[in-house]
């Protein structure tokens, strides 16, 4: 009764074409974002740094992966080559050019991610689907290799590069509720970003290269310029993906953080989230995120206790089986339940 | 829809030669798709390519669209011989087609299927989009207008925000043609647009080309095995039979050819047999 | 030179292990189109259950290996009914997602058994190394290799003049015109699935009875991949030859290249000759040519 579009006539088209045309839904984005905003008031700074700020970060990395593979349907398996790229070029950046305003640092360092994205993306000129995947693979060890030498990074006898203290017009992001707000509005900036692409000419070309490629190119779409743009987009937000994580979560640099396990993560949550949605990617995130601490949580529940070790197998097996499950059940992921139940909802109390 | 911006629109030109093609040649192997195959297209002509199954007239069409390379002849597009072309290209001259088996993006709604054909004409770049500003913003609401118009004419209007690949037969058909028209094109290539459609449907259909041919003075290139309908739209038929032009002319001229009568009842015995 | 030829030799013999991963990989790919990201992890998941038996239970290697051989054809079982069933005439992307998911399963499985410790597993190959000449070989990559040029020769004559041999063929050639003809493709999948099983039992072997049996191992049988590819999916010779240009090449830029720009080259050098390969070649050295149609 309370979710209803009946009454809300538009009568143009810029009203139809809006990013959120129902009026229910534009409420509801504004009080989840008003919630995010309050959240880490009322949570422990734990929950913060160990839940929040995780989800936040792999979020936009989801986000830019999905315009890859979701929107654009050229997989890749170089997530964490590309976060590494980001985090590392960002801290070059900043390290060689002290007076630069940090966020012009980290606009930079996505950018070189962009590149090295473009560059990787080359191949997909040739090949696609998973020959194109397993050149990505390319990216992923060999970036993660090229930015241990030396010229880029020089490491201490520590072994320990800190990163740059984030100050913005006399904020200092340093606390957990400070770390979290800066990602935060990193976070839903990039989000309608992304959004705007996806529904706009740019984001119609990606998926009619996605949904038949050789059809695409016959109505006069460039699959070169296509793909690269897509490659390109993504890996910027992918890389900003990788700064956040290098300097909010970690504190420091390290490239070994942005193994292929760290890809892999990323590719589930646009498999469990949804393919081609903006919104799955924050709720494949969240899941993600939510599933290892519900597998060390639970079998306390039930009076059977695990060891962290154990507790890490079964979620490598989970993960396993949930991405069959959602290929097999629900290929659209989690977005597509939440549509599904908000088309219940349209009709309820009275279906049919 | 829109009237047609391109000088072809006056009827003082009309009748211009729009594409030639001579002594075409399509091979595979050693196999010949095509030998020597020669006509020309007039602007404002239904011209139609007719032809057994085999008879390469599908290659015909991939030929003119860029999707294949001739292995010899050329192909002259708006009075200039063409190289070797991508399709892309070729679309961005004003050529667009439809396809024997559907070829929608059918992860998209119609609505949307029909934007992405309209998509030569945005100039909004990957930053304006982005940003939803400027010429991004101005340049959907245009655009929506324009392809609202041809889904008006098209008849499609419930089905705007429904995904493709959910719709029945004909009307994915009806969207593909969209789609193509809504690229604005100077030359509409139609590959079996009537193919395994109801009598009902045929007759909309037929409707839909001779109302885009009459009113916005498009030139259509169509393959199409039902002769009833071809010979009702066409104004000029050239027939293929194993790669090779075997006869052209108008309707009449074809279908009291001997040799265009033997090809044909040729093949009705085998499909028979 | 003699040291050239040493190194050589060596990387030749390990690239003959990526052949043998890669082989698993050509066989399911032939017969169902499907490309098995999971072959890695069949290699692992094979090494830790013979490693781990042997060495938690104490069971004998005779009884070990062929209790894994019918474990993975109980693997092969279950894939074919609880993944690619449910996914059958899907598109080719969808089927390679679910067998990342099947990789992680297989990880998980492995490791939920027998943790994610190292263990060492004695297979009875001796260690020593020979001379021949001045020229240092190890024993252990010799008979490594001469097992791998075994199976080749085994799968091919099964290939050849077997009856299911000739099915799997016919499969290959074309599902729809081999189902008409009655072969029922669940039966082949997982025949298929199981030979490829029974090719993960014996890469595990000689692979972790050279380097010992842990987790890490996947991420060397991982070079399989680009192996496959720089091959051409669909040739067997194609992932023996691939396999020793990169298990080659990759030791020679090792020992040769390592010096002056890092260390560590072996991490992404296949990767990135698979890559340009492809850019060039893309259907790889033997694959075959992919013909596009609307």
């Amino acid at each position: 009764m309370i979710y209803r579009e009946s009454g809300q006539f538009k009568t143009t088209y810029a009203a139809d074409q809006a990013m959120l045309p129902i009026l229910q839904d534009k409420i509801f984005v504004l009080a989840v974002i008003a919630l995010a905003v309050a959240l880490p008031f009322l949570v422990s700074n734990y929950v913060i740094q160990a839940l929040l700020l995780p989800f936040l970060i792999y979020s936009l990395a989801a986000i830019g992966l999905n315009i890859l593979v979701g929107y654009c349907g050229q997989i890749s398996l170089g997530t964490g080559g590309f976060m590494a790229v980001g985090a590392f070029a960002a801290w070059n950046i900043l390290t060689r050019m002290p007076e630069m305003p940090i966020l012009v640092g980290f606009v930079l360092g996505a950018l070189c991610a962009s590149g090295a994205g473009v560059l990787f993306g080359l191949p997909a000129l040739r090949i696609k689907g998973f020959y194109l995947a397993v050149t990505t693979l390319a990216a992923q060890f060999f970036l993660v290799w090229l930015l241990q030498r030396p010229f880029f990074v020089d490491y201490s006898a520590t072994g320990v590069i800190s990163a740059q203290e984030i100050q913005l017009l006399g904020w200092t992001v340093d606390s957990g509720i400070d770390k979290y707000l800066f990602a935060l509005a990193v976070v839903v900036i990039m989000a309608l970003v992304a959004k705007n692409l996806v529904r706009s000419s740019t984001g119609r070309k990606w998926m009619a290269i996605r949904d038949m490629d050789v059809a695409a190119e016959i109505i006069g779409i460039r699959p070169m310029m296509t793909k690269l743009k897509a490659f390109a987009v993504s890996s910027f937000f992918v890389g900003l993906a990788g700064i956040l994580w290098a300097y909010l979560y970690l504190g420091q640099l390290e490239a070994n953080a942005f193994d292929i396990y760290t890809s892999f993560d990323v590719l589930f949550m646009v498999i469990i989230g949804g393919l081609g949605s903006i919104l799955g990617s924050f709720l494949g995130a969240a899941f993600v995120v939510l599933v290892p601490i519900f597998l060390n949580i639970v079998p306390g529940w039930l009076g059977l206790p695990l060891d962290t070790a154990m507790v890490s197998y079964i979620e490598v097996f989970t993960f396993g089986a949930l991405i069959i499950f959602f290929l097999i059940v629900e290929p659209h992921g989690l977005a597509r339940l939440w549509t599904i139940a908000k088309q219940k909802l349209r009709l309820w109390p009275f279906p049919y | 829809m829109a009237a047609q911006p391109q000088e072809s629109a006056g009827a003082a030109r009309a009748g211009e030669s729009l594409l030639k093609v001579e002594d075409v040649q399509l091979s595979f192997g050693g196999v010949h798709a095509l030998r020597n195959v020669s006509f020309e297209i007039r602007r404002r002509q239904i011209f139609s390519i007719i032809g057994p199954n085999g008879a390469g007239k599908s290659s015909m069409l991939n030929c003119i669209n860029g999707f294949y390379q001739p292995s010899a002849g050329t192909i002259t597009y708006k009075g200039e011989p063409r190289k070797q072309m991508r399709p892309y290209q070729a679309a961005s001259q004003g050529i667009a087609r439809t396809f024997q088996n559907i070829a929608l993006f059918t992860g998209m709604s119609t609505l949307d299927n029909i934007m992405t054909g309209r998509h030569l004409k945005a100039q909004s770049t990957l930053v304006e989009n982005a940003l939803w500003i400027g010429r991004a913003r101005r340049e959907e609401m245009a655009h929506r207008h324009f392809c609202e118009e041809i889904i008006d004419f098209l008849e499609i209007q419930q089905h705007r925000k429904t995904p493709v690949g959910t719709l029945p037969y004909g009307l994915q058909k009806r969207v593909e043609l969209g789609r193509a028209l809504a690229a604005e094109p100077e030359l509409l290539l139609l590959d079996e647009p009537m193919a395994g459609m109801n009598l009902e449907e045929k007759q909309d259909m037929a409707r839909f080309i001779l109302d885009v041919n009459d009113q916005y003075g498009m030139t259509i290139a169509l393959i199409e095995h039902d002769m009833a309908v071809v010979m009702d739209l066409s104004d000029r038929i050239v027939v293929l039979d194993h790669g090779e032009k075997i006869g052209e002319g108008t309707p009449d001229e074809v279908s009291s050819d001997p040799r265009v009568i033997e090809a044909y009842l040729g093949t009705q015995q085998e499909e028979e047999a | 030179m003699a040291f050239f030829i040493e190194v050589l030799v060596g990387g030749l013999l390990a690239g003959l292990m990526y052949s043998l991963v890669a082989l698993g990989f050509v066989l399911i790919f032939k017969a169902s189109g499907i490309f098995n990201f999971a072959q890695a992890a069949m290699v692992l998941f094979a090494a830790m259950f013979i490693a781990g038996m042997s060495g938690e239970w104490g069971v004998p290697l005779w009884l070990a290996i062929p209790i894994t051989i019918v474990l993975m054809i109980g693997v092969a079982w279950v894939v074919e009914r609880v993944v690619l069933r449910p996914l059958v005439n899907q598109e080719p992307i969808v089927m390679f997602m679910s067998t990342i998911g099947i990789f992680f399963c297989l990880i998980g499985i492995a490791e939920i058994f027998w943790g994610s410790s190292s263990r060492t597993l004695d297979v009875g190959i001796p260690r020593d190394p020979i001379f021949v000449g001045n020229m240092l070989f190890q024993t252990y990559d010799l008979v490594a290799g001469g097992i791998a040029v075994v199976l080749v020769l085994l799968l091919a004559a099964f290939a050849q003049w077997t009856r299911m041999g000739r099915v799997l063929r016919a499969v290959a050639d074309d599902h729809q015109a081999a189902q008409a003809v009655g072969i029922r493709l669940s039966t082949v999948w997982v025949v298929v699935w199981s030979i490829a099983g029974f090719v993960a039992v014996v890469a595990g072997v000689v692979w972790g009875g050279n380097l010992g049996v842990q987790p890490v191992m996947v991420d060397v049988a991982f070079k399989a991949l680009p192996v496959l590819l720089l091959g051409g999916l669909t040739s067997i010779p194609g992932a023996i030859v691939a396999g020793l240009i990169i298990g080659g090449g990759e030791a020679l830029a090792e020992v040769y290249l390592g010096p002056i720009i890092g260390g560590g080259i072996q991490d992404w050098f296949a990767y990135m000759i698979a890559m340009a390969f492809m850019v060039y070649r893309p259907e790889g050295m033997f694959g075959e040519k992919i013909i596009e149609r609307i």
